[in-house]
């Protein structure tokens, strides 16, 4: 009975959001069709009603929109995200060829800053108060608290212009050809350099003094003073005892802020020329893109979901306490 | 602890150095081919669409990337309208009948010959498939399409249209009949077939995500030759450092970008184009709302707004108070006699007191006369995107000076567009381009879609069939003055563009007389990569030079090419000299069988 109803709940929450994710692009002002006559455009096209209609015809935003609701439903039950009206493809297609590279940067960097920043934070924390933690504190800090966009800049500046090592432009070399399937991965690994360290850099801070305050909170509590009591080295406690509960908010801010990373990768795509989502939002936001806005909405949804999922599983086994409630 | 964090630094310095070395070496082993690259836009602005004449977004660049694999009839260059795909052409006396006498060394991409079908083919294929160009709507105009013979087409006009050869000859790109009699909804046809033209070039990759174009040559291309073997189009996130660090061989700027061009002024190793962006920014007015519904009250607007403060406190002087009647300076279509509206406030301030805009209640803004449709205070919004929210300030701060709040507010296109549309606005700032062609002023596709006025409705149609250049000239210059005189827009600035580039890689970068194809203001106009016929020493330029190597032919004191032939009628001589020199002035003699 339990489990119907959670299924129920899951099942509710779905409709509401995919609900709003069709009704909310459709509140703004303007349509999908404003994009021709945009002045940010060099040349506008020239847009008579007659071609309008014809347009709003041919994308079916001429029908009723419970029809339109209903068609946007039972194309998501088909796996059917729609066509992509400025991008002139399918939704799917347009989004997974942004976010492969944004999953790689996105991942990337997450795999260095979440592991980095822990590390960092339980050595602090460790040392509390001794010179080493008010060293790491003040420069983590003091680095980490340059916007993204800042940040990325002063690393073009320095090791894409001044010392030449890194290309400061795009995912890969265009027309290159490889001597060896190395080659290609190289050269990706080569432009990811800059973009990922930029995201490393600004997001560390926060795991840093999360894990700080977290292992400083624990430090206090009873358990360890009793494990000290008992005679263990400083070492197992600091592995088995401390961080090992230290590090459960972590998972819970990791996967919290999954969502606002995947779509907060703007700034850097937009400094280095990376290809990624965080542009593709905003085009789809700007252009009234609602099948690719309905997409994207969609993505982010599953994404929040799955990480949160995945937080869910890790906590059962780094606090077995979780399960049995 | 302190032995993780440096390994971990040791490892990650050693893959980075490893990948910039392997890089580099692969990068070196891939520029046997002469290879130009350009900067195609910055972030979010790279990707123009797949370049089929279907697929492309509906915008300048994406219809200059489609135009480099698919020809039109004609083309324009430095000077004016050139032949293409058609050698020459001739017209009816009604204007109403076009012969065009097509190229009969014109191939497709996959071989097969291009023929009159096709060119009866393509326009009866966008009449059935009617929007699916969204670019343009050509088909309205023609009436039928007849093939004489394999090499000769009549098209038929409903009505004569006065910019034929431009907005349609110019502009529609040819399909050929075989890959697209099959192909149902061209706005998802995406194969490689799609992008089989007659163009310079073929495409060997695109990547909607990474905003990056890849073509090669067409070294069989009818028309001239190639003089690049690749041309690659690329997603930089700063065009300057991208020029600077040799990512791209050739950038362009735009307007306050000047300060970016300044830089390059002195290095050597670039060489700087500049040309007309025939844009114009200017603030729209709700002609249907009070009080901007009172000419007057525009007009005292309009002395109220200093437009030389703009152009140097936004631009920083990288462009230029506009044209009050729209069209652009450099254009032939450009009128000099509009009303200018010299900045004055004495003057604005007599037209509102005389209007009856007082100030009654003493607190520094006029208030709206005693029964008129508003009360209170003079106050009102004025709409721009975030991109002119400078300029709005300046005019916000100029129009307090004369008594009139405004409130400035900052939103996106699509929301400014559907106010547009509903006429729900008092005020809005926005630009658009192709003011080097009268067709960007019918009303109501134009921005001023509030204006009513039937003897501008009427002067705009006699224009569209006026076939006498100077008549039409002088139709479109009243349709100036009206603007200029009843400003149902006002006009703001028109911002200068620069090309800069490397000329060791390629110095034949131009800017299009009034605008590639119907009127875009880019320098990227596929006569970049070609030496045409009449170019004889095959440098991408047509001069004097050209003049002598032909003359040193003609007395045997050079070898003959084929590229000094400029009329194409199989020999040298000084008939081509001829041609070349009118070539030079602009003045080329259409060929003609």
């Amino acid at each position: 009975m339990h489990q119907i109803n959670k299924l129920v709940y899951y099942f509710a929450i779905l409709l509401i959001i995919l609900s709003i994710n069709f009704f909310l692009p459709r509140v703004m002002p303007g349509d999908p069709l404003s994009y021709l006559s945009d002045p940010g455009a060099d040349m506008p096209a020239r847009m008579t009603e007659e071609k309008r209609e014809l347009l709003l015809e041919y994308y079916g935003l001429d029908k009723p929109i419970s029809e339109q609701y209903i068609s946007y439903m039972v194309g998501i039950i088909h796996g059917d995200l729609g066509w992509s009206i400025y991008y002139g493809a399918p939704v799917l297609e347009v989004i997974l060829g942004r976010l492969k590279w944004t999953l790689l940067l996105v991942g990337t960097s997450t795999a260095i800053h979440v592991p980095l920043g822990i590390l960092l934070g339980a050595t602090s924390a460790w040392a509390r108060g001794k010179k080493k933690d008010t060293g790491l504190l003040i420069s983590i800090l003091s680095i980490s608290s340059f916007p993204s966009f800042f940040l990325g800049i002063l690393l073009v500046i320095f090791f894409g212009i001044k010392l030449d090592l890194f290309p400061i432009n795009g995912a890969q070399t265009a027309f290159a050809t490889y001597s060896s399937p190395f080659g290609k991965i190289f050269d990706i690994l080569h432009h990811l350099v800059l973009p990922a360290t930029t995201l490393v850099i600004s997001h560390i801070g926060g795991t840093y003094l999360l894990m700080r305050n977290s292992m400083l909170g624990v430090l206090g509590e009873d358990y360890i003073m009793t494990a000290r009591a008992k005679g263990l080295s400083e070492q197992y406690i600091l592995h088995r005892h401390a961080l090992m509960n230290a590090l459960l908010p972590i998972v819970t801010m990791t996967a919290m802020t999954v969502g606002f990373l995947i779509m907060g990768t703007i700034f850097v795509e937009t400094v280095f020329a990376y290809p990624g989502i965080g542009n593709l939002l905003y085009n789809a936001v700007l252009y009234r893109d609602y099948p690719l806005l309905q997409g994207i909405f969609l993505f982010m949804t599953i994404a929040i979901v799955g990480a949160n999922f995945i937080a869910d599983t890790i906590y059962v086994r780094l606090d077995p306490r979780v399960k049995n409630e | 602890m302190k032995k993780t964090v440096l390994i971990l630094a040791v490892l990650l310095c050693s893959v980075a150095f490893s990948a910039s070395v392997l890089a580099e070496n692969d990068r070196v082993a891939a520029t046997s081919d002469k290879t130009v690259r350009m900067a195609g836009g910055t972030p979010g602005g790279s990707d123009w669409g797949y370049p089929s004449p279907f697929t492309f977004y509906p915008r300048g660049p994406g219809y200059a990337r489609m135009s480099l694999l698919f020809d039109t009839l004609t083309w324009k260059d430095a000077n004016g309208v050139i032949p293409a795909l058609a050698d020459g052409w001739k017209v009816s006396d009604d204007g109403k009948d076009w012969t065009f006498y097509l190229d009969r060394n014109a191939r497709w991409h996959d071989g097969t010959s291009f023929t009159a079908d096709d060119v009866k083919f393509t326009f009866e294929y966008m009449k059935d498939h009617k929007g699916g160009f969204k670019w343009f709507d050509a088909t309205s105009y023609i009436d039928s399409v007849d093939v004489v013979d394999a090499h000769t087409v009549v098209i038929h006009l409903s009505d004569p249209v006065a910019s034929f050869l431009v907005d349609i000859a110019g502009n529609v790109p040819m399909l050929p009949e075989h890959i697209w009699k099959d192909v149902s909804d061209p706005l998802t046809f995406k194969d490689d077939d799609a992008v089989i033209g007659t163009g310079p070039m073929k495409l060997v990759d695109y990547d909607s995500a990474t905003g990056v174009y890849q073509y090669e040559a067409n070294h069989d291309y009818y028309d001239g030759k190639l003089l690049v073997d690749k041309f690659i189009s690329r997603e930089v996130s700063d065009t300057a450092s991208a020029l600077q660090t040799g990512d791209v061989d050739e950038v362009s700027f735009w307007g306050s970008e000047i300060t970016a061009v300044q830089t390059f002024e002195s290095d050597p190793d670039f060489e700087i184009k500049a040309g007309p962006s025939f844009w114009v920014l200017q603030t729209i007015f709700n002609c249907e709302k009070y009080p901007n519904n009172d000419r007057e009250f525009r007009q005292a607007i309009a002395y109220g707004i200093d437009r030389d403060k703009i152009v140097s406190q936004v631009l920083h002087d990288g462009g230029e108070p506009a044209n009050t009647g729209i069209m652009h300076p450099d254009s032939i279509w450009y009128n000099p006699d509009c009303t200018a509206y010299e900045y004055d406030t004495d003057t604005a301030d007599e037209i509102l007191d005389s209007l009856g805009f007082v100030d009654t209640d003493g607190n520094g803004i006029r208030n709206y006369p005693d029964g008129a449709e508003r009360s209170g205070d003079i106050t009102f919004d004025l709409y721009t995107t975030g991109k002119y929210n400078r300029e709005a300030e300046l005019i916000q701060a100029d129009l307090a000076t004369i008594g009139i709040k405004i409130n400035v507010k900052t939103s996106d296109w699509g929301t400014i567009d559907g106010y547009l549309r509903s006429a729900n606005f008092d005020m809005v700032i926005s630009g658009h381009g192709g003011i080097a062609n009268p067709q960007i002023m019918r009303i109501p596709d134009w921005p001023a879609s509030t204006y009513q006025n039937s003897e501008y409705d009427s002067t705009y149609a006699a224009q569209e069939v006026e076939m006498d250049l100077d008549t039409r000239k002088e139709l479109v210059n009243q349709l100036q003055e009206m603007v200029a005189d009843d400003l149902p827009v006002y006009t703001l600035y028109h911002p200068y563009m620069w090309c800069v580039y490397d000329p060791k890689v390629l110095d034949t970068w131009f800017y299009t007389r009034d605008g590639v194809s119907i009127g875009i203001p880019l320098e990227l106009n596929k006569l970049v990569f070609l030496a045409r016929y009449g170019d004889a020493n095959e440098n991408g330029k047509i001069n004097m030079q050209d003049v002598t190597k032909i003359e040193r032919m003609i007395l045997e004191l050079d070898d003959e090419t084929d590229m000094a032939d400029a009329n194409q009628n199989g020999k040298i001589n000084m008939q081509d000299v001829t041609h070349v020199e009118l070539t030079i002035l602009g003045r080329a003699p259409i060929r003609t069988r």
